[in-house]
């Protein structure tokens, strides 16, 4: 019988938190409403599920300044780097609940179970982004993806959203069913589900016989990774369920459910890489890099229904992580000679240097908030300026909907003004900053040739994301459209994003110092 | 005046419009009267300061002067860092000049959302001042790019016929210069310092490059390349493979914002479509930004391979000048002629630049300064016909001249010194371009060319003025068309005057150029030859970071808000203390390798 202290359980704590609040909520349906099929009653459930979000992202905050280690018997770990990706998760699911709130209230379907299911889903991000073997992170990742489906299908009119609900599922059991069976190649090559020791057992095995079991494991989970950040080509699933979905929940997976995955991909990657040899992760995600970069801003560029722009969009703001990722396995001494084109690395000085490693989480985490609060502003007025009439045409979010916004609701206007630029990378907002640390850290790496593709990419999505300024701004509203009612939720959370949007871009510093002590990782 | 307040007053300069755009915020809408006036009063209060701060420059002082140094991200070497020298601050001064009579100049022809309107103006000079005074080149960047936002909107929302386009135009051509630029920032700020020391501070980068640009020098003379070059430090190798690459990525920035030749073509549709405002500000100061790039960033840093290009880019200048002069000669649409006659006019600062003589340099500077006054006196004269008629096009104006002489005659003036009528300032600055080009080790055609352009840019405009102001009136809506009123007066008057004053006494704005000029000279010609190796003679001593701040190590666990460094606490070198050297290795320590030839 292993003996647990409570030091083991603290990494857990905000998870549980976070469950304990959505039991609460969904205790609330059953005991605390007095007429049960109005919203009237229910003001209070978004309030307690932004306490809840608020309390666990504060126990994450605390837990960021522990050192990093293996806890639960190598099962998890708690390191700084996990702590702040549950505190960007727990500020991400506060905001989409508050945005909820206005929205579910205006199509009468505000219920505890919605609420539940953010926070569940929040919980499953909270303990993916900690989990240090194979099985836990896939039963992780299950709670996180199970609750998701069933936000994604919550309301259940017209065809959109069950057809949204059923394709991400059917897609997400496949690519949790690829991950499944990379772990178990792995297994079958290491005879361990650990990330901790697995690494030397790995070297072992990749020179043997069973190499050819160590890789396309490797490759499967990469893949398995690849659908939940939607990197190209495993994007697919991506603009027809961000469409279908409530827009709230839209928000929460392009920026929640991304930056768990994203930290468990790492987190795996990272461990397993030394029994490799970094080339091929370096190889594997420099071209999923390239690929998600180009495609997803290309894909972009022709939409005019926001909602999907902003689905591609998130495609292309994975590339830009994926860079910062590929930067983590770039070879020290550079590539010259291999004839790899422009996915080449020649560090600068001939080496790169041992410090480049920190910068790069740093980066990379920076780079999740940042587009975590963006994200959420930018869907947020896209919510706030849906009409539940609208729901089953196509019209919902075509650009004409912003035309005249400026004029109409200039509060809005400027967030989401704020939110393009920053997904755009244009001073002085946090997209800039996120992209100068990213490109700095790629360029640190030697990338010169996946920098240059990221630059370019990204000059070529400010077109799309400048089309919306152009539509609020210079456009005039069509007669007679109609004015979307005003909640005072969906505004505190759009004005929380939009001053993070602005005083992250100005002021990154009290965050990139905390985020110097993020980059501890318990598993190298 | 106590120096601690010198330290500050940059910042006074830069933040001024900003405070009062926040007051401007709070008006109402409707109050439009109150609208303008607030914003004119910003606008003054914001020219007073840089009055003030262009008087407490003084010209044999250090290079950079006025300045302001707090720490902003110090983990990655980020500087919130002022400093202006001679063309900084006499730019600056032209920025503050041009602020209320754009005010002025849009008083009764914007008249649909004014609140927002000015909050744009204000905003771009916030803008437009913080680009010119950034000692940090991330800061320089941050603002570079935060310039366009207002500018985009101005054209966009309260341009002409066409405006969105023209609007998008402008932002996607800058944008994709300026990201190319800050990769190619990135890597001189990998090359320039080892790991922690690192920093995007101007001196910083630009002290640290310092020897590797000796030996790449040094290489390129012997013919060597990076393979073959094995006395070089890796910086340096790594300069001389990627040098001019990142020399490329800046000079297209630079070039696009100019605009030189080929990348021109963003310009006449912004010029045409945006507002009288818009237009001068244009003109007049963002243009420059371009050049001022070339001047302070792109030649400095990377001058091998600056001089590796010094032919083409010459070369492009002179195409950009005669193709410019052309296309006026071709337009009938009055304010695409003036956007195509700025095309020709910067060929000429180009041209300058690319000479690296003091003649050209400083013809340049001047030039720049020049441009600003009448290009933007052009627009915003030609704004007052379009307000009272809305039409661009030659052929319906004609004999205005007898129906508004007063306008005529100030167009007249204005006119002169875009055709470099000697007594006008047009004069001095191309006089000085033409010469140090000649000068130059630029062949004798180019300069050639670029002398006889001068007599199509007189055409253009002589032949422009004369369909216009001369000749019968042949439209009867011109007939009633009324002369300045007092507003118009008041605005116009000002560059009137100063073109005449800075043709017929340039010698006071020239001795505050100077020293910047010869800095560039001694700095684009640095280890060309064995009488340019004087490492204290090129490089920039500014102030150092407060050293506490400064020198924590990267890793150690950092002080959660070390951002705000308390007002007080900078410290301002005394003016007899030698300044800090920051990040320089000793210039005489170091023994520099000999040239082996």
């Amino acid at each position: 019988m292993p003996s647990f202290s409570i030091q083991d359980f603290m990494p857990i704590f905000p998870a549980a938190i976070l469950a304990v609040g959505a039991m609460a909520l969904l205790l609330s349906e059953a005991f605390l409403v007095s007429v049960p099929h109005a919203s009237a009653s229910r003001g209070y459930q978004a309030v307690i599920g932004v306490i809840t979000a608020a309390f666990a992202g504060t126990v994450a905050f605390h837990n960021a300044f522990e050192d990093p280690r293996v806890v639960l018997q190598g099962f998890a770990v708690l390191d700084p780097f996990s702590s702040f990706v549950t505190v960007v998760v727990a500020v991400t699911v506060g905001l989409a609940v508050l945005l909820s709130a206005g929205f579910l209230k205006h199509r009468n379907a505000e219920r505890g179970e919605f609420y539940a299911l953010m926070l569940f889903a929040a919980a499953g991000m909270s303990l993916l982004a900690l989990s240090a073997e194979f099985i836990t992170l896939f039963v992780n990742l299950e709670v996180l993806s199970v609750a998701t489906y069933a936000l994604t299908a919550y309301l259940r009119r017209g065809t959109r959203p069950a057809e949204a609900g059923f394709k991400y599922f059917i897609l997400g059991a496949f690519s949790g069913a690829l991950l499944l069976y990379g772990a178990a190649l792995l297994y079958g090559a290491t005879g361990t589900t650990k990330l901790a020791g697995m690494a030397e057992v790995l070297r072992a095995a990749s020179s043997g016989d069973k190499a050819w079991l160590v890789y396309c494991g490797m490759v499967l989970v990469a893949t398995g990774f690849a659908f939940k950040v939607a990197a190209v080509p495993f994007h697919m699933w991506t603009p027809d369920v961000y469409e279908g979905a409530p827009t709230p929940v839209t928000a929460l997976m392009s920026a929640g459910v991304k930056a768990a995955a994203f930290v468990a991909l790492i987190r795996v990657f990272v461990a397993l890489a030394p029994g490799l040899g970094p080339q091929v992760p370096f190889v594997l995600f420099g071209g999923l890099a390239l690929l998600t970069m180009v495609a997803g801003n290309l894909m972009a560029l022709p939409q005019r229904n926001v909602k999907r722009m902003l689905a591609y969009s998130s495609v292309a703001h994975a590339g830009y992580v994926l860079l910062g990722v590929t930067a983590l396995f770039a070879p020290a001494a550079g590539t010259e000679g291999h004839g790899m084109g422009v996915l080449s690395a020649s560090p600068l000085l001939g080496q790169v240097p041992a410090s480049a490693h920190a910068d790069i989480y740093k980066a990379i985490l920076f780079y999740l908030l940042g587009y975590a609060v963006t994200t959420i502003g930018s869907f947020g007025v896209l919510a706030a300026l849906e009409r539940r009439e609208d729901e089953t045409r196509g019209t919902t979010w075509d650009l004409d909907r912003f035309a005249g916004l400026a004029h109409s609701k200039p509060g809005w206007a400027i967030a989401m003004a704020a939110c393009m630029l920053s997904l755009g990378g244009i001073p002085p907002t946090v997209g800039f900053m996120g992209k100068l640390l990213v490109f700095r850290a790629a360029v640190d790496a030697g990338l010169l040739g996946l920098a240059i593709v990221g630059v370019l990419t990204s000059a070529a999505a400010a077109y799309y994301y400048l089309r919306v300024v152009v539509y609020m701004f210079m456009r005039n509203a069509a007669e007679g459209a109609a004015v979307p009612e005003r909640h005072w939720q969906t505004d505190v959370a759009l004005a929380v994003a939009t001053a993070g949007v602005i005083l992250l871009g100005i002021l990154p510093g009290p965050v990139t110092a905390w985020l110097t002590q993020a980059t501890m990782l318990a598993l190298r | 005046m106590n120096a601690s307040f010198d330290s500050r007053l940059l910042n006074l300069v830069i933040f001024s419009p900003l405070v009062f755009a926040a007051v401007l915020a709070l008006l109402p809408k409707t109050e439009k009267g109150q609208l303008r006036s607030l914003t004119l009063a910003g606008m003054l209060v914001n020219f007073a300061l840089t009055v003030w701060a262009f008087l407490r420059f003084q010209s044999h002082g250090p290079e950079f002067q006025l300045e302001y140094r707090v720490n902003w991200v110090s983990e990655i070497g980020l500087s919130y860092h002022l400093g202006v020298d001679g063309l900084a601050i006499a730019l600056v001064l032209l920025t503050g000049l041009l602020g209320p009579l754009v005010v002025l100049a849009s008083w009764t022809f914007v008249d649909h959302r004014v609140k927002e309107f000015h909050l744009a103006l204000l905003l771009l000079q916030t803008a437009m001042l913080g680009a010119l005074c950034s000692l940090d080149v991330l800061l320089f960047y941050v603002f570079f790019e935060a310039m366009l936002i207002p500018m985009y909107l101005l054209i966009g929302v309260w341009g002409a016929e066409e405006r969105q386009m023209a609007a998008m135009k402008f932002f996607l051509y800058t944008l994709v210069g300026s990201l190319l630029m800050l990769v190619a920032l990135l890597a001189v700020y990998f090359i320039a310092q080892p790991t922690g020391a690192r920093s995007f501070d101007y001196a910083t980068l630009y002290n640290g490059l310092l020897q590797a640009n000796q030996q790449v020098a040094q290489c390129v003379q012997q013919g060597l390349t990076a393979d073959t070059c094995t006395t070089a430090s890796p910086a340096a190798l790594a300069l001389l493979k990627y040098g001019p690459f990142m020399f490329l990525a800046f000079a297209l920035a630079f070039a696009i914002k100019v605009p030189m030749f080929p990348f021109h073509t963003w310009l006449p549709d912004a010029h045409v479509q945006a507002p009288v405002a818009g237009s001068m500000v244009l003109a007049g100061v963002m243009l420059k930004m371009g050049t001022f790039g070339f001047w302070r960033f792109a030649v400095p840093l990377f001058p091998q391979a600056a001089r590796q290009y010094q032919l083409a880019i010459g070369v492009i200048a002179v195409i950009g000048i005669v193709y410019g002069a052309l296309m006026c000669l071709a337009q009938r649409d009055i304010k695409k002629l003036i956007a195509y006659s700025s095309v020709s006019h910067l060929g000429y600062c180009m041209l300058g630049i690319a000479a690296f003589t003091p003649e050209g340099a400083t013809g340049s500077a001047y030039q720049m300064l020049n441009h600003g006054v009448s290009t933007s006196a052009l627009f915003l004269l030609f704004g007052m016909l379009y307000e009272r008629r809305h039409v661009r096009l030659m052929s319906d104006y004609g004999g205005i001249a007898k129906v508004m002489p007063v306008f005529a005659t100030f167009f007249l003036i204005i006119t002169f010194s875009s055709v470099a009528v000697p007594g006008t300032n047009g004069f001095v600055g191309e006089f000085l371009v033409l010469l140090g080009s000649f000068k130059s080790h630029l062949p004798l055609w180019v300069s050639a060319l670029a002398a006889t352009a001068v007599v199509l840019g007189a055409a253009y405009m002589l032949w422009m003025v004369q369909r216009v102001f001369f000749g019968p009136l042949t439209h009867s809506e011109n007939k009633g068309l009324s002369d300045m009123n007092a507003r118009e007066w008041v605005t116009a008057l000002p560059l009137v005057v100063l073109v005449l004053v800075m043709g017929l006494q340039p010698q006071p704005l020239l001795d505050v150029i100077a020293p910047s000029t010869r800095h560039y000279i001694d700095r684009a010609l640095f280890a060309s030859g064995p009488e340019h190796q004087d490492l204290r003679r090129v490089q920039i001593n500014v102030r150092g970071l407060e050293p506490e701040v400064a020198a924590a190590p990267p890793g150690q666990k950092l002080n959660p808000a070390p951002l705000a460094v308390p007002m007080g606490s900078v410290r301002l070198l005394p003016a007899t203390t030698p300044p800090v050297p920051h990040g320089i290795p000793p210039p005489v320590a170091a023994p520099l390798p000999t040239l082996g030839h």
